[in-house]
């Protein structure tokens, strides 16, 4: 079986407000899927559900071809999870924390492979109370990583780590991605999921805007160029004439589609005597793409209530 | 489940607060034991020995303050959705928590008896472990019955600092609510025997049964608390699990 972890028609609510409304996904095995949405969107509420931390209000929910809900937890023998903050025993140091929760035969060798992966050896035996923020993240990162699980769900792991901690972490996860271990990560932080992902998941008021390979996702977006020009405000003026829309946003920006596009633009500036200097395509990264989603969904909410 | 009570040990193993718990009954024993034997006229030796130099009654503080903190510290740190996420079911992770709170109290007493006899040998050798201390029983056996039934006292109370505790997010906050549980009870079982005079049903109240210890050590006390010595016992059994499930509902019920 190649789906690691499958959701289908997921529902939830928490008193009156729905929060999770007919939610439905997979995620293949040894794929790296970001989940991603505003503030509010449930994200950690899928996370808790898959965990069987929470109870559904309808749905099914698989992992490895298995039924997990919180009356069935077996399954989560696979499972590593960092749900919104680690946890920390204050009295514990960071090693006795491992220790605590390792299992199997080889729980040494275990601890030692995740605490090197993470970079946390200079640490690993002080008392965790007096851990900043990022040691304490990575520590429940590394909790995560015990035990070789084949499904790790991280939320937001991302937070609180400085630049060279969040390029450590990247490696570890991409090179347990290809050994297999699938992973289902919520983060705000895009470009570095845009790095890491193979999937992206846009959930947007409780439903799952988009789920499309990270590939197709920053590829299918509609092309922006930018015209750097002797003189754009003037070149702003020209396009505006022959009835092509541009921003002036370090050069002029313009949107490539059935209105709008490159050849007519540039003729129109020549035709004018204005001297072209670079022309350049912007990349839609995961960023825009998601700005672009929501927008346009609060957009189409906005004309309903309008027209009602 | 044994994997859970092996973390659940680990963490109480590494907790300093279980040392200096254990050190407190042994300092109070020890300043017991010498005030007795410096000042014959505060307390008899033979009294003080027939509590255990008070061993048990400040074991009951220690464990008020262990079983309240054992689930409302994972709230406090966090630690609670690593505990639940994982194979195992919340009732497990509960009954885990519960037998390292039998555990925990069961190793305190026996330490505390050990540490009260040890006490005898080396402060008061002319005790006679042998004698009759009334009601048909030895002076020995007399503070190991009394010893049993503080323990199935403490279990009831501790059921009740359970219960309390999972309606609270900190370990302070337990703890406190805890004593203040403590104190409540020990005063309304009082009380409460004024009351039985007038209405007998009152006698199945739950703060009768915290009266079993002294009972079993004085058992014309069932004059006044209008209950057999074995019916105590039962129903002390029966309040700590109705108790216990009631804690589990509200953990079950608790958001993480």
């Amino acid at each position: 079986m190649n789906e690691m972890l499958t959701v289908k028609n997921l529902h939830k609510s928490f008193g009156a407000k729905h929060v999770l409304n007919d939610v439905s996904f997979t995620v293949q095995r040894g794929h790296i899927v970001a989940l991603v949405g505003p503030n509010g969107a449930g994200k950690s509420t899928i996370m808790k559900l898959i965990l069987g931390l929470i109870p559904s209000d309808g749905g099914e929910l698989k992992v490895d071809g298995i039924d997990v809900s919180i009356t069935s937890h077996q399954e989560l023998a696979k499972v590593g999870a960092l749900i919104e903050y680690p946890g920390i025993y204050p009295f514990l140091t960071g090693k006795q924390h491992l220790e605590l929760f390792a299992t199997g035969a080889d729980k040494e060798k275990d601890i030692d492979k995740v605490v090197a992966a993470l970079q946390m050896g200079s640490y690993i035996n002080a008392k965790a109370k007096g851990y900043s923020l990022g040691m304490k993240q990575k520590l429940g990162i590394a909790q995560a990583l015990l035990n070789n699980p084949e499904l790790v769900i991280l939320d937001e792991p991302m937070n609180g780590l400085d630049p060279q901690a969040v390029k450590g972490l990247r490696d570890v996860i991409t090179n347990l991605a290809a050994q297999g271990t699938t992973f289902l990560i919520s983060s705000h932080i895009l470009s570095e999921l845009e790095k890491l992902a193979d999937d992206v998941l846009i959930l947007n008021q409780g439903k799952i805007a988009e789920h499309k390979t990270m590939h197709d996702l920053t590829h299918s977006a509609v092309s922006v160029f930018v015209i750097h020009t002797d003189n754009d405000v003037e070149g702003q003026h020209v396009l505006a004439a022959a009835g092509l829309i541009a921003e002036l946003d370090h050069g002029l920006r313009i949107q490539q589609n059935s209105e709008n596009n490159l050849d007519d633009a540039l003729r129109a500036l020549i035709a004018d005597d204005i001297h072209i200097r670079a022309v350049q395509q912007v990349d839609h990264d995961l960023e825009s793409s998601f700005l672009d989603l929501i927008n346009s969904e609060a957009r189409g909410a906005k004309q309903d209530d309008n027209a009602n | 489940m044994i994997t859970l009570i092996k973390q659940e040990l680990y963490k109480l193993l590494h907790k300093n607060g279980t040392y200096i718990g254990l050190a407190c009954i042994f300092c109070f024993q020890i300043a017991l034991a010498i005030l007795s034997k410096v000042y014959p006229g505060f307390m008899s030796a033979d009294a003080a020995f027939g509590t255990g130099f008070a061993g048990s009654s400040i074991a009951v503080f220690v464990m008020i303050a262990a079983t309240a903190s054992i689930i409302a510290m994972e709230f406090q740190y966090g630690t609670v959705r690593q505990l639940l996420y994982r194979k195992y079911y919340r009732s497990q992770v509960f009954i885990s928590k519960i037998i390292v709170v039998i555990l925990h109290a069961l190793v305190l007493y026996v330490l505390q008896f050990v540490m009260a006899l040890l006490l005898k040998f080396a402060l008061f050798p002319s005790i006679d472990l042998g004698a009759s201390a009334g009601h048909g029983r030895t002076v020995l056996s007399a503070l190991a019955i009394s010893n049993v039934a503080d323990f199935i006292s403490l279990l009831l109370l501790l059921s009740v600092v359970l219960l309390l505790s999972t309606l609270f997010k900190s370990n302070a906050a337990a703890i406190t609510s805890g004593y203040i549980g403590y104190f409540v009870m020990s005063m309304a079982s009082s009380l409460l025997m004024l009351l039985i005079s007038h209405w007998e049903w009152v006698k199945w109240n739950p703060f009768t049964m915290m009266l079993l210890g002294n009972q079993i050590l004085n058992p014309t006390m069932s004059s006044v608390t209008h209950l057999s010595t074995p019916i105590m016992f039962w129903g002390s059994i029966a309040y700590t699990v109705v108790f216990s499930f009631l804690a589990y509902a509200l953990f079950r019920k608790r958001s993480v």
